[in-house]
């Protein structure tokens, strides 16, 4: 797996298991159910992931057709590389959400990886992730696992981070005679408390067999299967920006979407029944053009569809308004249309998994933006 | 009695072959009339070099590569690496941040380094495209360090038209709706917009701030001003062409801002945002805001009126006139050091460890030394590594507000982790290559020595019998070297 580990993130809602004194004040009261976000960075093509029956697709793409799909309905097939997902819609625990994207049709990765995660309109304009506004609106403290706290989970009341690193720490002893050096209540000494506070597992890199992302994502897994262990955890799969050598089933793009579905292979099989209350989204900034480039690869489009997983899901389900590919139904005549609003998808993650109403949400998270409740046709709430 | 934490407050710290300045305002105010050279004694590209390195990497693998892999995407990645070596994009970034330590350590006026540092994290250029890489050094050097015994005004209309600044933030996207271009694109059916990004960061960021109240219709007006300076965009080169400024795109008309009329004098429209930025810089905000800001990077995260107040006067009088802004920034600095602290961002600490112990830092010339043929070895790449480690690349800042200033934001647990593990590493470094002198060290940069004495287990002021790999990790992720 290609994962960046420096992006690597896990969000909790609780430290009690790093003998921490912040405990969300509602995270004792609500059944834990657990969120993970995986950001595809590059702008993931939903219709290489998610393709729908049509000609036009076709002949748009002649070099790049995926082959050897996975039916899912009469309409919409599978990527061969998306295994362990094909295996979780059989057992009605995948939906589908297609023809979405964020607000954002200007194409650039920069300003769209800042709207994915700060959820707003204007890009660089907010300081704060709509994780991180959902996670204090439900009163629940967080941990990023990631070395900068990501903009998705800023926002969030005293966020911790857990990202290890292959340098070692002077020895206890000395440890402490530094932390003895800071004044008390300080934030100084309030952070190298919470170091302090860690188990050893956290303070060394975790061992293990297979390639770093996979052990970091199996740490990840085995932290939040505890019972007061983290409730959010956000992933990055880079490398989606496929402008030449997309391929079908074998190129670049199949490649990265098999990278996203090994993360899910790991977090399915580590959580064990811990999955049935676990709900794990994607997040891209835009799709890719509908044709082809000469480089049998894509530009950068806008609409896409996002990919959810777990046992918090309703049904296996195609959720879309297809705005079908004739070129009157492009966006700019180029690119698959949005007709679905991403963050309305997001809002009603997190109402489901933090068990906070949608509309208050919608309220402290997207500044009370029309966003259409979508939390009874999605999950299991 | 000096204030010595002043040193790490102001530069890096004493060295151990450095005296205590006897006048610390006067010691710091000589290194501000003039830019001292470069240090570093091995090879210092040109920005226009780079740029043309840059081009040969985009050039090449857009437009050739891409092409000839379509259908085998391993042989794609192996052309790939190998134009990653000859265009040395994997090496400049490396050897940039060799050239920035370097100057930091050995140019002889550390104070102008350090607000060189302020300047190019003011002016940020965020991690985009492969400006890192090969772009975002040699601006820090060539515009921003260049112009910095100049005036606020000059620098800032310097930054806001190289070609660091017009690429990140996409100002050659912007064209004018009813310009010439504009609707010669209209006609052939291609959408036409202004691209507001620079425009909004010119204000917001680099001069007025929010706090002048500026409109949205401000932001397009000023956006239309700027149609117009641009890179043009060639096959050959793709975006790596100089910016000029190209009347066809650029919008024509008076345009507005702050109720002010701006309006073409002469044959170009040029001299549209040369007089914005001459009234932006002049404006009272651009002068509150930057002077605060110069107040949290060198005093302290909330600097009080009192301490901003002497910077906004000396700004007011000198017309903006940078080395004595600097100046007066030196002068609070030191009149408020023992009542104001500071927790040193990882860039500014690492170099003050370096500084302090005279640790082997950055590698030489002869190490940086490349063939553009292979990997960069292992020790060539250490100052990326080493920074993104600490989580504090001056090439990389996420967003155009450059890295954050204050305490908050970089005391996470795993941000400290960083640094009592480099203190590690350090140490086990140190007992190799012996050159501290942690006497001197402690009785030239601590007004509490004594304290510091003892957290060290300095016995009867013996510091014959100190182990230095345990005084090293104990004394830098301490209280006394994080926070001055």
């Amino acid at each position: 797996m290609t994962m960046d580990r420096r992006s690597f993130i896990l969000g909790s809602t609780t430290l009690t298991m790093l003998g921490m004194p912040f405990l969300g004040a509602r995270a004792e009261r609500i059944k834990k159910r657990n969120l993970v976000v995986i950001m595809l960075r590059g702008g993931m093509d939903g219709l290489s992931a998610v393709p729908i029956r049509d000609k036009i697709l076709n002949s748009a793409r002649p070099d790049i057709i995926v082959r050897d799909v996975r039916q899912l309905n009469s309409d919409f097939s599978l990527h061969p590389r998306l295994k362990t997902f094909h295996q979780l819609w059989e057992e009605e625990r995948a939906t589908v959400v297609h023809a979405t994207n964020i607000p954002y049709t200007n194409r650039s990765h920069f300003e769209g990886q800042d709207l994915m995660q700060s959820g707003g309109h204007t890009p660089y304009a907010e300081r704060t992730g709509w994780l991180g506004r959902g996670i204090k609106a439900a009163e629940l403290n967080s941990l990023a696992v990631s070395l900068p706290m990501p903009l998705l989970l800023r926002g969030a009341p005293l966020p911790d981070n857990y990202f290890p690193t292959y340098w070692s720490l002077p020895n206890s002893t000395m440890m402490n005679q530094i932390a003895a050096t800071f004044d008390e209540g300080s934030l100084l000494a309030t952070t190298m408390h919470q170091i302090l506070a860690r188990p050893r597992s956290m303070l060394e890199f975790p061992d293990g067999d297979g390639e770093e992302a996979v052990i970091l994502a199996k740490t990840a897994a085995r932290e939040m299967k505890k019972d007061y262990g983290p409730r959010v955890a956000v992933f990055d799969v880079e490398g989606f920006d496929t402008h030449a050598a997309q391929g079908g089933n074998d190129g670049e793009h199949g490649e990265k979407l098999g990278n996203a579905d090994e993360l899910l292979r790991v977090l399915r099989d580590e959580m064990g029944d811990k999955f049935d209350d676990t709900l794990v989204l994607t997040l891209t900034e835009f799709g890719r053009t509908l044709h082809q480039n000469g480089g049998y690869g894509t530009e950068h489009g806008y609409g896409t569809a996002i990919l959810m997983a777990g046992g918090l899901l309703r049904k296996a389900q195609i959720h879309t308004d297809w705005p079908g590919l004739m070129t009157k139904g492009l966006f700019e005549g180029r690119d698959l249309n949005a007709t679905i609003d991403a963050r309305a998808v997001y809002c009603s993650a997190m109402a489901a998994c933090f068990d906070v109403d949608f509309g208050y949400l919608r309220k402290q998270v997207f500044w009370g933006e029309e966003l259409i409740d979508l939390t009874e046709t999605l999950f299991r709430v | 009695m000096v204030k010595k934490r002043y040193f790490r407050k102001i530069a890096f710290g004493i060295g151990p072959h450095q005296k205590l300045p006897a006048d610390p305002i006067q010691w710091a105010k000589s290194q501000l009339d003039d830019i001292p050279a470069l240090s570093w004694k091995g090879d210092v590209p040109t920005g226009k070099a780079l740029l043309d390195h840059y081009a040969h990497w985009v050039y090449t693998d857009r437009k050739v590569l891409r092409k000839r892999y379509k259908k085998d995407r391993k042989a794609y990645r192996v052309a790939k690496e190998e134009l990653r070596h000859k265009t040395g994009e994997r090496y400049f970034e490396n050897l940039e941040l060799c050239i920035r330590h370097d100057s930091a350590i050995n140019s002889g006026a550390p104070v102008f380094e350090r607000f060189w540092w302020f300047w190019c994290n003011h002016f940020a250029i965020t991690d985009k495209d492969f400006m890192p890489e090969f772009t975002t050094g040699p601006y820090h050097r060539e515009i921003l360090r260049q112009n910095m015994c100049g005036s606020f005004e000059d620098l800032a209309l310097l930054a806001t038209t190289s070609w660091a600044m017009i690429h990140n933030l996409d100002n050659s996207e912007s064209v004018g709706p009813n310009s010439k271009s504009g609707k010669y694109d209209r006609r052939k059916g291609r959408s036409v917009s202004l691209n507001e990004n620079h425009a909004r960061e010119l204000l917001e960021l680099h001069t007025v701030s929010p706090a002048a109240g500026y409109t949205q219709d401000d932001v397009i007006s000023l956006a239309k001003i700027m149609t117009g300076w641009e890179h043009r965009y060639t096959k050959q080169r793709q975006e790596c062409n100089p910016v000029k400024f190209n009347q066809d795109s650029h919008e024509p008309g008076t345009h507005h801002l702050f109720g002010k009329a701006y309006k073409q004098k002469g044959l170009s429209a040029k001299n549209k945002l040369i007089d914005v930025i001459g009234d932006l810089a002049a404006h009272p905000e651009t002068v509150k805001f930057i002077a605060k800001k110069l107040c949290r990077h060198f005093v302290c995260d909330e600097p009080t009126s009192e301490i901003v107040q002497p910077v906004i006067d000396a700004w007011a009088e000198s017309g903006g006139h940078l080395p004595s802004i600097h100046k007066a920034v030196s002068t609070v600095a030191y009149e408020f050091a023992d009542q104001f602290e500071k927790l040193q961002p990882p860039e500014i600490w690492l170099l003050q460890m370096v500084n302090m112990t005279g640790a082997s830092w950055p590698p030489t010339p002869s190490q940086m030394q490349y063939d553009f043929k292979s990997k960069p070895r292992r020790i060539v790449r250490s100052p990326h590594r080493i920074l993104r480690e600490l989580g504090h690349n001056p090439y990389r800042p996420t967003q155009p507000n450059g890295w954050p200033d204050t305490a908050i934001e970089w005391l996470s647990p795993e941000l400290l982790i960083r640094r009592l593990a480099l203190s590690k590493r350090l140490a086990d470094k140190m007992q190799r290559h012996n050159r501290w002198k942690p006497q001197h060290m402690v009785e030239s940069n601590f007004d509490s020595p004594d304290e510091v004495i003892e957290h060290l287990g300095v016995r009867d002021g013996n510091f014959d019998k100190l182990n230095h790999s345990v005084a090293i990790q104990l004394l830098f992720p301490s209280k006394w070297m994080l926070i001055s």
